[in-house]
């Protein structure tokens, strides 16, 4: 026996960055590595939901730190090591988003424009496509809205994103597919 | 006797296709998925376009990263602060007050050494 947790895949793909997590669990500078892998994504994750540069960054900011001082607890038990970081992203974006409606202001009907994106060599027509599909998916429904993002940005699968969302994978299916027709009318042409 | 994958099931596989760089209209197929469903891929592969991973300020970064390794104190303080603009008010408000007060103490007291009274008292 060697005293290391070892990796848990029954019915599931192990995780791949169960390494990394166990030697942060006993070295927090290992930390380091999964910070790095995830920084984008949660980022990425935090700004299409808040819709703000700045707000996601904090959100961020606060998704790490909790993680760093709660790494430790994580146990290989069904939940990848991504799906319970989005799950933490996830508390954070509702806080923020519950302290902005405190103060009574919103920004989630602005359009969030990656900086830097699209390219504007891809001519003016896909920016403004891609202009298009932002806008619509500012106007889908929270739970909607949230599953696009975490499966078209961060790459999450339906089993992650039940387990961030805190629901079952055969619901984030139905929500995935009601969010693509939803986003199919509105993108519809001349509509 | 084996039951059929619903809709959603389908367009989730026909998903994962997508992610895993299938063409849509291949990814689709494989899915066994026609009709509106198989536009829903579509969709999907213009909406995953349109969606790329917003840039990281590389400032952001490096403070975030410092901050995790312990390097940096917490902006907590000033995040606080920025959240509570009416207490920030108070305070400024209150530490300007004690400084006039002060300044009008010093004055005065200036105006009273400059008293023969007062010259007298600090002789």
């Amino acid at each position: 026996m060697t005293g290391r947790r070892e990796p848990r895949a029954v019915g599931r793909a192990p995780d791949p960055d169960l390494a990394d997590v166990l030697a942060a669990q006993t070295d927090p500078a290992a930390f380091g590595e999964l910070y790095r892998r995830y920084l984008d994504r949660v980022y990425g994750y935090c700004f299409y939901l808040l819709g703000d540069h700045h707000d996601a960054e904090d959100a961020t900011e606060r998704t790490f730190l909790a993680a760093l001082g709660a790494v430790a607890r994580f146990r290989d038990e069904g939940a990848s090591f991504r799906s319970w970081l989005f799950r933490i992203a996830h508390n954070q974006v509702a806080n923020a988003l519950r302290a902005r409606s405190r103060r009574r202001t919103s920004r989630l009907d602005l359009v969030p424009e990656p900086v830097g994106a699209p390219d504007p060599a891809d001519g003016v027509s896909a920016a403004d496509d891609a202009r298009r599909v932002r806008q619509a998916l500012a106007s889908l429904a929270d739970d909607r809205r949230q599953v696009v993002v975490l499966r078209f940005v961060d790459g999450l699968s339906a089993r992650e994103i039940g387990t961030v969302l805190g629901r079952s994978e055969g619901a984030v299916r139905v929500l995935q597919h009601r969010a693509l027709r939803e986003l199919a009318g509105l993108l519809a042409p001349d509509d | 006797m084996q039951q059929i994958p619903t809709v959603a099931v389908r367009l989730d596989h026909a998903l994962d296709e997508l992610a895993a760089g299938a063409h849509p209209a291949l990814a689709a197929a494989t899915a066994g998925l026609a009709g509106e469903p198989r536009v829903l891929v579509e969709v999907a592969d213009r909406v995953r376009s349109s969606l790329p991973m917003p840039p990281v300020s590389s400032r952001f970064e490096a403070r975030l990263g410092a901050r995790l390794s312990g390097a940096v104190p917490s902006r907590d303080a000033v995040a606080w602060a920025l959240r509570h603009p009416g207490r920030l008010i108070v305070t400024g408000a209150v530490g300007s007050a004690v400084g006039v007060g002060v300044t009008a103490y010093a004055v005065w007291r200036k105006g009273r050494r400059s008293t023969p009274a007062g010259r007298f008292l600090h002789r």
